[in-house]
């Protein structure tokens, strides 16, 4: 099991559902900047004209994750499925995995006293198969599933649709995929110029060869 | 004064009043009590503000608690830590402090190995300095974690990561400068004698080894540009370091021995030293800036930093420093560098921690800086303000180095001349 997202993101339309539902389905600590999902907004103008470009975002369980790695006392660890999760119990607080993490994916539960983050709803996986936000999302921006299942809609949806990652260039080894827009007017404006676009029959074996090496963590 | 003799050493046989209530003490507490307010605030933030969940607010929605942690977390900044700056001033504070006191201890390391007499005599005492501070830091970086989770660190220890290293890293090298010193004052003369190229070549091993797992603590944030991308990182940490130490060697040297023989001389070699390595600074300071991803040396150097950067620290650290240290005879010019080092090197620390979390994270698509709601501003620089809390602790670190050399002096006379 390798477990990844999809995100349709040029279906947006910041309803912010996805917080909310994540919020519910996880308990997580209310507060403007206590979320384990969140959609970012940029501002633009293109000739002239203003765009406003919206990127759902939340932690991207990298395959070489920079947060597992520094954390002295294994508190962020890989579970099945190459998740990433903090242990409350274990965090002593360092605050290194938050510097670590390129994407901003962590905050303080002040509630636990530890940090925290997104874990893909691990905890109702085995029942729905999906997660809070996908779940919730009415215009079906995610799609969650299993990178070793040929079968499941993510890889379907991957096979379809070029793709690309945030901050590829870091060598973390997302697990966002984000698909580039079918709009090409949106599509320019809201891919950073130096971004690489991918495909699955590209990227596959890069992700296989990564997922085997770490997959004996994956406990 | 009447001494007692145990294990080789001279202890001074002195009642519980002058060991504890004595000028310096007296100062000591007052730092201390600072620190242990701003401790106060910090563990209130960290352990007992008004915070909830989604699910409390659906187990129980009358409970009055409810709604202060409601308005807290609609209307307030909820909690200790920015995430968007998770390192704060208590961290500048601690590289300071550690990074200090552990460069005077490898500086008299290093004059012990080439011979130079003047220090010799006096070692004792500097490395009760760099003691001094190493736990003023320690004590620093204690009020930044959760204490009680501390045990995970022996239970399920992540062996690879810097931030680990340092738990074995102190448990060595604490008993190891504790050793040294007792090396330095016990009366076996021969032991110390015999051992001292081998203690003074493991010291220089284990300074090194330590500036190397701080420097790795800094350089695995990949996407922290100004930490990864700054060349030679532990030899910057030991370069900078022995500026600031050898400014605190410049004011602890006036205070204590201003009135001795030695003076004149140590001052010359404090002088001379601090050129050389404010020179190598300022090397690493030209090279590191070039090397450094531009958005973030531009940050620095021109953006919201660089009046900080410059008044702050290049002035005191170089311009006027080596001004003052440039014509040699006038010890009073060293002391007054000295002085200006060690606040240059304060503000240093504070800009590599605050510069390394400046460049917000958010251009995650190459497109911009990010925002989260339609009425905020996409925030191209990220400067959280240290709470007082924290400004405190670092006033009360002070208060913990002071006590440690003065529980030192009072019972081994660390300032007097020591021949060995």
């Amino acid at each position: 099991m390798n477990y990844a997202m999809a995100l349709d993101y040029q279906s947006c339309i910041n309803c912010k559902a996805c917080e909310v539902a994540c919020k519910e389905e996880n308990g997580v600590q209310l507060g403007a900047d206590k979320q384990r999902i969140w959609v970012g907004m940029v501002e633009g103008s293109n000739e002239g004209k203003p765009f406003v470009n919206l990127y759902p975002s939340q932690c991207n369980h990298c395959i070489d994750a920079p947060c597992v790695s520094v954390c002295p006392t294994n508190a962020s660890h890989y579970i099945a499925g190459g998740i990433i999760k903090v242990n409350a119990d274990q965090c002593i607080l360092c605050k290194g995995c938050m510097e670590a993490c390129p994407y901003d994916a962590r905050f303080i539960d002040d509630t636990k006293v530890a940090v925290d983050k997104c874990t893909f709803c691990e905890h109702q996986i085995a029942e729905t198969g999906t997660t809070a936000c996908q779940a919730t999302c009415p215009t079906k921006v995610r799609t969650f599933g299993d990178l070793d299942d040929p079968n499941s809609d993510l890889v379907k949806l991957l096979e379809k649709r070029r793709f690309f990652f945030q901050k590829e260039e870091i060598g973390t080894l997302p697990k966002l995929f984000y698909l580039v827009p079918e709009d090409e007017a949106y599509a320019k404006q809201s891919i950073g110029p130096n971004t690489k676009i991918h495909t699955w029959d590209e990227i596959k074996p890069l992700y296989e060869r990564a997922a085997k090496r770490r997959s004996q963590e994956w406990k | 004064m009447e001494m007692i003799t145990f294990a080789g050493l001279d202890i001074n046989k002195m009642s519980f009043k002058q060991m504890f209530f004595n000028r310096a003490m007296l100062l000591a507490y007052l730092l201390l009590i600072v620190g242990i307010l701003g401790l106060y605030q910090v563990y209130d933030l960290r352990y007992f503000s008004a915070t909830l969940t989604a699910h409390d607010a659906g187990i129980d929605p009358t409970n009055p608690a409810l709604k202060e942690a409601m308005r807290e977390a609609i209307f307030g900044t909820v909690g200790e830590i920015d995430r968007n700056s998770p390192w704060t001033v208590l961290i500048s504070n601690y590289m300071f402090m550690l990074y200090t006191g552990s460069g005077i201890i490898f500086l008299v390391a290093l004059a012990e190995l080439l011979k130079f007499k003047v220090i010799e005599k006096l070692s004792v005492g500097f490395m009760v300095v760099g003691v001094a501070m190493v736990f003023a830091g320690l004590f620093t970086i204690t009020t930044d974690l959760h204490v009680l989770n501390i045990p995970w660190m022996l239970i399920t220890p992540n062996t690879e990561a810097a931030m680990w290293m340092m738990l074995p890293l102190y448990l060595v090298y604490i008993p190891f400068v504790l050793f040294e010193i007792y090396l330095l004052l016990t009366n076996n003369r021969a032991l110390a004698r015999k051992l001292a190229l081998v203690i003074v070549i493991m010291s220089i091993g284990i300074d090194f080894i330590e500036y190397y797992i701080q420097a790795s603590l800094f350089s695995m944030n990949t996407a922290r540009h100004l930490w990864t991308q700054f060349p030679a990182l532990t030899l910057y940490f030991i370069v900078s370091s022995f500026v600031s130490s050898l400014g605190v060697m410049g004011v602890y040297t006036y205070l204590v021995h201003r009135n001795k023989s030695e003076y004149q001389p140590l001052m010359s070699l404090i002088r001379r030293t601090m050129l050389i390595a404010i020179v190598l600074l300022g090397v690493f300071e030209v090279v590191g800036y070039m090397s450094v991803d531009k958005v973030w040396a531009n940050m620095i150097l021109q953006g919201p930093f660089s009046t900080l950067y410059f008044f702050g620290y290049v002035l005191l650290t170089f311009v006027l420093s080596l001004l003052l240290l440039i014509k040699p005879g006038n010890a009073n010019r060293t002391v007054l560098a000295s002085m200006l080092v060690i606040i240059g090197g304060f503000v240093s620390r504070l800009i590599f921690v605050y510069g390394g979390n400046a460049v917000p994270m958010s251009n995650r698509f190459g497109t911009g800086f990010e925002k989260n709601e339609v009425y905020d501003v996409a925030e191209p620089f990220i400067y959280t303000a240290p709470h007082l809390g924290e400004l405190c602790i670092v006033i009360g670190s002070i208060g913990v180095a002071l006590i440690t050399y003065k529980v030192f002096d009072g019972l081994f006379s660390v300032a007097k001349l020591k021949q060995h």
